[in-house]
């Protein structure tokens, strides 16, 4: 029996590749604001989107690391996305935004009722520490100020050997023209270092206007310095490569290897005996 | 720090200027190489409304099928190949299917049947196919090419026992189909309808007048503006490029001229080439009486999702899917043919 995609991932097998997705929308307890959030993003065309929980924990008091509301309580019916004839997946996620080594706490229990786990460092220390050894998908980078410290290649390439992937926002940029400065330095100054790969973007929204369609983002990507390609791989491809990282980071006793480098490429060589001609599969019943 | 955007993505221009009485004129080869047509529009100048000839040509489009979630090894029903496929009267498209996101399929006139699928829905099918041209750093999009017509393909035959258990045990693809048949031959696609969720459609026309319209010298214009002046013609987008208004800032090529009323039509579904062709013959008819302008601009989409373009070429889409082709018809039977397609495809033959 060929490698079935069904046995590894928990989504129905014919889920598609490089779907457009929307990893960040801000969750907001108004339901009926939410239910338009999602609405429009299925009419733009994306097929998954993350419900945002961010997490910004201080050290004058205790916070508890908020519980995701379960998606069918927060939503009526999912709408089908435009163009296609499946409704929109929505997922949750956990993004934490540290100012201090203490605020991630690795393999914290509470971590395990997200889909997707996403940290945003704020000082140069706790980004080489996200990059390099946090147990997490992305790393977001800020986009509402001017970042105090420079990229350098040593933890980017890190995390791009890790499978961890870069987030960037652009919700900000539409809300204010500073951000919308800020955000493109901050863009600019990221692809330099990281040449486009293991990007991702996305919106950041907290209400339907400041979503933007996939091929609009793609035009975006390119105002940060992504080609075309990469732009449009940020959108689609490299967000799956998200979802297949925070599946394995959460089965790490499962069915597939985890070991922490060559993430990827350990999936894809398990995926690979498509590529032989099929003269040379093993014969199977 | 800063970016740079000069350069535009790649798309792909292929001009020729000719005559309908030469010989080896290209017009009727390329017509029938651009399989999935999904709209046509024309653009009649000096012209209040449709002229009857005309209209009855639209009107006699073929019309097509829908069918609701057809299950892809249907097409590889032996009563389906024998009446239809080698007959070579089937056209067929998935529809509602995007071709950078979904798995798409075709079927061409001349028994050939692509499909164009996700990495992981080519590992599960389990059938020769080669990696897409259009991929980026990673194999993420494969292409299967099958001619069914192949004696290898027979029914019994191996190939086409592992291609149907494959599409019938290990990837049950399923999904919206659009089917259509050359003149004549739609008691051949009964049989595959009996079974499925149909419904039958005919092409949708629409007109629009036009009044006092800037239109340049069509006979001395370079390819690019004048298509661009056509695409804002037919998008309904003004070439006014008034200082007050940010909208567009395409304006009409120089010199130019003003038309005092001209038509523009369109109609959109699947459209064969055949039926284009006899368009076009009309068209040169209506050109020979004696009018006040002496053009007439037809331009023909492909579907934006259709993974194949000219001939058997593979079709992609990275920011537009555009393969479509413009004539521009003059009275004394010459013409200029521009082909153009996007990033994502081969030369357009």
């Amino acid at each position: 029996m060929p490698f079935s995609s069904s046995h590894v991932f928990p989504w129905p097998p014919s889920s598609s590749m490089a779907v457009f997705m929307d990893l960040n929308i801000r969750v907001d307890p108004d339901k009926s604001k939410l239910q338009r959030l999602i609405d429009t993003a299925a009419h733009l065309g994306f097929s998954t989107v993350a419900l945002n929980y961010v997490f910004e924990p201080s050290t004058k008091k205790k916070q508890e690391i908020p519980v995701p509301t379960p998606i069918s309580e927060l939503i009526g019916e999912l709408p089908v996305v435009q163009g296609r004839s499946r409704p929109i997946r929505v997922l949750n996620r956990l993004t934490v935004v540290t100012s201090d080594a203490s605020h991630f706490r690795p393999n914290a229990a509470e971590y395990r009722r997200f889909d997707l786990l996403a940290v945003e460092p704020t000082t140069e220390k706790l980004f080489h520490a996200a990059c390099m050894s946090y147990d997490v998908d992305i790393v977001c980078i800020s986009v509402t100020e001017k970042l105090p410290f420079f990229f350098k290649r040593a933890p980017i390439n890190g995390a791009v050997d890790r499978g961890v992937l870069f987030e960037l926002s652009y919700a900000a940029a539409i809300r204010d023209s500073t951000r919308r400065r800020y955000t493109i330095a901050n863009a600019v100054c990221l692809m330099e270092t990281c040449k486009g790969k293991n990007v991702i973007l996305s919106s950041a929204a907290e209400k339907a206007l400041e979503l933007r369609g996939p091929y609009d983002i793609i035009n975006l990507g390119s105002l940060f310095g992504l080609s075309d390609e990469n732009s449009k791989a940020a959108v689609s491809s490299s967000c799956r490569s998200v979802l297949l990282h925070a599946e394995t980071r959460k089965t790490a006793s499962g069915i597939i290897s985890t070991s922490r480098t060559d993430q990827q490429e350990a999936l894809q060589d398990q995926t690979d005996p498509g590529d032989e001609p099929s003269a040379k599969r093993p014969k199977h019943s | 720090m800063s970016v740079d955007l000069s350069s535009t993505p790649r798309t792909l221009l292929v001009c020729e200027r000719s005559s309908f009485q030469e010989e080896k004129n290209r017009v009727s080869t390329q017509v029938e190489q651009l399989r999935f047509n999904y709209k046509v529009s024309l653009l009649l100048p000096e012209c209040n409304s449709l002229p009857s000839q005309l209209e009855s040509v639209l009107d006699s489009f073929t019309s097509f099928y829908l069918i609701k979630q057809l299950p892809v090894y249907e097409l590889l029903d032996k009563d389906f190949l024998e009446t239809a496929v080698y007959q070579g009267n089937v056209y067929g498209l998935s529809y509602k299917t995007r071709i950078d996101e979904d798995n798409c399929v075709a079927l061409l006139p001349n028994g050939r049947l692509c499909l164009s699928l996700d990495k992981d829905s080519f590992e599960v099918l389990g059938f020769e196919g080669k990696p897409s041209k259009f991929n980026h750093r990673t194999k993420s999009r494969f292409v299967i090419s099958v001619d069914l017509t192949d004696r290898r393909m027979a029914p019994g035959g191996r190939g086409y026992q592992r291609l149907l258990t494959g599409l019938k045990s290990r990837l049950q693809l399923q999904t919206d189909f659009l089917l259509s048949h050359h003149p004549g031959g739609g008691a051949s696609l009964q049989s595959l309808l009996s079974r499925c969720d149909w419904s039958e459609h005919r092409p949708q026309m629409s007109q629009r007048g036009l009044t006092e319209l800037s239109c340049p010298a069509v006979h001395s214009c370079d390819p690019h503006s004048l298509l661009e002046w056509l695409g804002a013609v037919d998008a309904d987008v003004t070439c006014e490029n008034s200082s007050s208004s940010f909208l567009s800032t395409l304006a009409c090529p120089e010199p130019k001229t003003t038309l005092s009323r001209a038509l523009s039509v369109s109609v959109c579904g699947l459209l064969l080439p055949q039926d284009i062709q006899r368009l076009i013959d009309q068209l040169r008819c209506y050109l020979q009486q004696p009018r006040l302008e002496s053009w007439v601009s037809l331009t023909v989409h492909g579907f934006a999702d259709s993974p194949v373009s000219w001939g058997e070429n593979e079709h992609g889409f990275l920011k537009g899917g555009e393969n479509f082709y413009t004539l521009l018809m003059f009275h004394n039977h010459t013409y200029r043919l521009h082909l153009a397609t996007g990033a994502h495809d081969a030369c357009p033959p």
